[in-house]
């Protein structure tokens, strides 16, 4: 047994000037809530439907990463695991509690919910996904399926942090195997019924990688920030090395790259092939100042973030990547924008109601935000029996050598390396 | 939160990682071992697979004879299906061709470092597969002599490549696929040239080895020169893992048919490429790390990754066929429900069942590690998801074109004994240089898998780290 303590480096954060802010962001988002409900019902549930997807994305894409460290059996992403758990499990009950709004307001959100389907080919068609039933089954279907994978996985790691049997590794990567399959089709479920079906005459079978694309990238980028201010804190600091970061960095780079792909893709095989029934959903996103919107998209969703990560010094510098998670959020939530806002405002923008935006996404923030930092506190910040553990430290495991004795004085020469800081993950 | 002094174990014993190179072998045994496979004797078996594969190859040139001055009509192509096996062959190379600059591009730059015992075998496969793809395009346009025309280049007739159409970006796309991944290639084999260099025992082999070693020394300027181009050639050759198959979907998502035309095609694609790859890679490498006794270096975990890679493609593959079908239900569009409805119970049914059983549920079999670790299993699982990715592209390219919007345009198609025999010439091509690689080039990267061994790490106690980076057992 080994046993390290802490290396030195900067103080820690003052956090407890930052203890208040999730209920002042509950306070002033019930404030502006209520005021934007009454004011304009619908607006309210469009502002409300767009925060809720913004950070069903950052819940879902944590989960996605929690999934891909058991199904990979990786090293790098031990230091991250546990509070992408506690991000994944914010999915139920709180995210279910947060529908609760869209599923009451649903017929004044979904134009499809109005509509008959006698008169209306493409609503029929869709049945019985697209009845009221349909429509609740599914959610209830997503949240079911969130909640047992989620819970299962945190489950199980907090098991192994008692003993690290190899047992709980075998259950996470079996609920990451099932889990894996579950989210993809419910993520993609959510994003068709959800955001899709606001116009239901359209149809892309990219949508739901387009959802997923934007989701693990601005899970990234939380999870890099979050891991900054932990490992600031010397919580995670020697599992979270150089090379922890690089790789963060580094898949923030790809998923920033595989976005633009998406949605570039996309938009290129609509353009080309120009048939009415799919070209009329850009065409409403290229109307009055959303065509703005869109080239903001195309130069802060991919050209900032692209060159910004380029080089590999960039992904370790603290300065810089904070302000750039917070960028990549931004862009996140301005993307998750021009999907659903058009509907209700197709001449443009509707900047009188950015405070009920800001109000719905101050109200879920600080209530995600608390059952997060809740349930920080509760548990270790690290999975602290991870069998990955070592290697994500750069430690490894003594050896018997076994090798020939001409063999042992090739490899004598190499002993004098100067050891490495930290980190040393693959 | 905790802020105590961390408490590190060692991993339970079942849970412990295999090394990426088996029994601490040393640096000199890898060069022997790998070296050993060009300097020894050309074993039996290599004779008995050299000789039919260099028979194909002289039945694709006849083919190739044959159709030139003949011309396409001894194919089966015909109204409505103008696009046969000679696109369904060309997709399914340019496919597995796409492994080799996964597992030389992208992995490298991720540091996934398993990728060095089988990056130089893949990249070699890809260029091979790349130029058994390249040669359909340019054997379909009918006129070979003529083929010059879609390069850029000025005539006397002023005649210009039609740019907007999705061919031309074809040959914009593989033909720099080809040409990055060649260099790539080549660049790594610089150092392993010079080991054979300077072990030849002829003058012939010591000349041809120098002169492609180009003077390589292994110096520090030379390392260092080397890494940075090895880096920005893996930074060039990624986006065309992307690009290239992302583009030949584009032959098919940009038009209007049902069933070519969607949007999730490029990602689709792409991962097919991949997934037929690895399965190609596999097929490749499970017999020769036996027959070439290379099993200590192409490790069981090389082949449990790569399984695991096989698997995630084979569901990123099964997923889009899911949106496939689940978006003709969901658009209301007669046509597309009905080609879709035609992939399973039309004409053609059986390519609709192959290619969705071998490639989206055989992959399955592979979540059991058990399966992974049994070779014959993989092997079999690596034939079938060839053989499910090229029903595949048959579905895509026959399955749409047979019957389109009007049921007085449609047709049946089936290939000739040309279409047969010419697909069968470029397995021989293929297999042909294979084998000529794997006989006169170092099959597995030697200097690459010398880097990542335990005693080349100065932090690993192997590489002579003592102290407080060597975790004792707890036990």
């Amino acid at each position: 047994m080994s046993t390290l303590s802490h290396s030195g480096g900067l103080p820690p954060l003052d956090l407890s000037r930052w203890s208040k802010v999730p209920g002042l962001l509950i306070g002033a988002g019930v404030v502006l809530c209520l005021i934007g409900a009454l004011l304009n019902l619908k607006q309210f549930g469009y502002s409300w439907l767009l925060a809720f997807m913004f950070y069903l994305s950052l819940v879902l894409g944590s989960a996605f990463l929690v999934m891909m460290h058991h199904l990979f059996d990786a090293s790098w992403s031990v230091g991250i695991r546990r509070f992408c758990e506690h991000l994944a499990c914010l999915a139920f009950p709180w995210m279910a509690i947060l529908f609760l709004p869209i599923a009451l307001l649903a017929p004044k959100i979904y134009p499809w919910m109005s509509l008959d389907p006698a008169q209306d080919h493409d609503l029929a068609a869709k049945w019985p996904l697209f009845t009221k039933p349909g429509f609740y089954l599914a959610a209830v279907l997503c949240f079911g399926a969130w909640a047992l994978f989620t819970s299962r996985l945190r489950y199980w790691s907090l098991k192994q942090d008692e003993d690290g049997a190899a047992r709980c590794t075998y259950k996470l990567r079996f609920h990451s195997s099932w889990g894996i399959a579950a989210f993809a089709f419910t993520l993609t479920l959510a994003a068709i019924m959800w955001m899709k079906a606001l116009q239901h005459q359209w149809f892309s079978t990219m949508y739901g990688v387009y959802y997923f694309a934007g989701s693990v990238w601005v899970a990234l980028a939380t999870a890099y920030a979050i891991a900054m201010i932990l490992d600031r804190q010397g919580l995670i600091r020697d599992i979270m090395g150089a090379e922890q970061y690089y790789f963060l960095g580094s898949l923030m780079f790809a998923f920033t790259v595989f976005s633009a792909y998406i949605h570039f893709s996309q938009y290129f095989v609509i353009w080309n092939a120009n048939m009415p029934e799919e070209t009329f959903w850009y065409v409403l996103r290229e109307k009055g100042s959303w065509f703005a919107v869109g080239l903001v998209l195309i130069f802060g969703h991919f050209l900032v973030p692209f060159l910004a990560l380029l080089r590999i010094n960039v992904k370790l510098m603290f300065k810089f990547m904070l302000p750039l998670c917070a960028w990549i959020g931004l862009m996140q939530y301005v993307d998750l924008s021009f999907n659903i806002m058009p509907v209700l405002h197709p001449n443009g923008v509707a900047l009188q109601w950015v405070w009920l935006d800001a109000g719905c996404l101050a109200l879920m923030g600080g209530v995600l935000a608390k059952v997060f930092v809740r349930d920080l506190n509760r548990h270790p910040a690290y999975p602290v029996k991870d069998p990955r553990l070592a290697e994500a430290m750069g430690l490894y495991p003594e050896v018997p050598k076994a090798m020939a004795e001409e063999e042992l004085t090739q490899t004598g020469k190499l002993s004098g390396a100067q050891p490495h800081s930290r980190g040393g993950g693959r | 939160m905790s802020t105590a002094a961390i408490k590190v174990s060692a991993p339970p014993p079942e849970l412990e990682r295999i090394p990426l190179v088996e029994n601490q072998r040393s640096p000199g045994w890898i060069t022997d071992k790998v070296a050993g496979v060009i300097e020894g004797k050309t074993p039996v078996w290599w004779w008995c697979a050299f000789i039919p594969s260099l028979m194909l190859v002289t039945m694709l040139v006849a083919m190739i004879l044959y159709l030139v001055t003949t011309g396409v009509g001894v194919w089966g192509l015909n109204h409505p299906v103008m696009w046969g096996w000679a696109i369904i062959n060309f997709v399914w190379w340019i496919g597995i061709g796409h492994a080799g600059t996964l597992i030389s591009a992208v992995l490298f730059l991720l540091r996934q470092r398993w990728r060095t015992s089988i990056n130089r075998a893949a990249e070699a496969m890809t260029i091979f597969a790349v130029m058994c793809a390249g040669i359909y395009p340019v054997i379909h346009v009918g006129r070979v002599w003529f083929a010059w025309w879609l390069f850029p280049l000025p005539n006397s007739n002023s005649i210009w490549p039609q740019f907007r159409s999705p061919l031309m970006w074809d040959v914009f796309a593989v033909s720099t696929y080809f040409t990055v991944s060649l260099m790539f290639w080549y660049v790594g084999l610089i150092p392993d040239l010079a080991i054979l260099r300077d072990r030849s025992t002829t003058k012939a082999r010591q000349f041809i080895y120098g002169l492609f070693a180009l003077g390589w020394t292994g110096s520090n300027r030379h390392w260092s020169n080397y890494e940075k181009a090895y880096l920005i050639l893996a930074g060039l050759a990624t986006p065309l893992v992307l690009s290239v198959h992302s583009t030949v979907s584009l032959d098919f998502s940009v038009s209007q048919l049902p069933g070519w035309h969607t949007t999730i095609f490029p990602p689709y694609f792409v991962a097919g490429a991949i997934y037929s790859g690895f399965g190609m890679v596999l097929t490749l490498m499970v017999p020769l790390r036996k027959m070439l006794k290379l099993e200590e270096i192409v490790t069981m975990r090389h082949i449990d990754l790569m399984c695991k890679v096989t698997l995630a493609t084979g569901s990123i593959v099964g997923y889009a066929y899911i949106m496939e079908y689940f978006i003709a239900w969901y658009s209301g569009n007669p046509y597309e429900r009905f080609t879709f409805w035609s992939r399973l119970f039309g004409k053609y049914w059986y390519g609709g069942w192959a290619m969705l059983v071998f490639n989206a549920v055989v992959p399955q079999v592979f979540w059991s590690k058990k399966v992974r670790h049994n070779l014959v299993a993989v092997f079999i699982v690596s034939i079938l998801a060839n053989i499910g990715m090229w029903f595949e592209r048959f579905v895509i390219v026959v399955g749409s074109l047979y019957q389109d919007f009007v049921p007085g345009n449609w047709g049946y198609y089936k290939p000739t004994w040309v279409d047969v025999c010419t697909f069968l010439g470029t397995f021989g091509l293929f297999f042909t240089m294979f084998l000529l690689f794997i006989r006169f080039l170092p099959l597995i990267a030697t200097s690459e898998v010398k880097g990542v061994t335990p005693q080349a790490d100065p932090h690993h106690p192997l590489g002579g780290a003592k102290g407080k980076e060597v975790l004792h057992h707890a036990g």
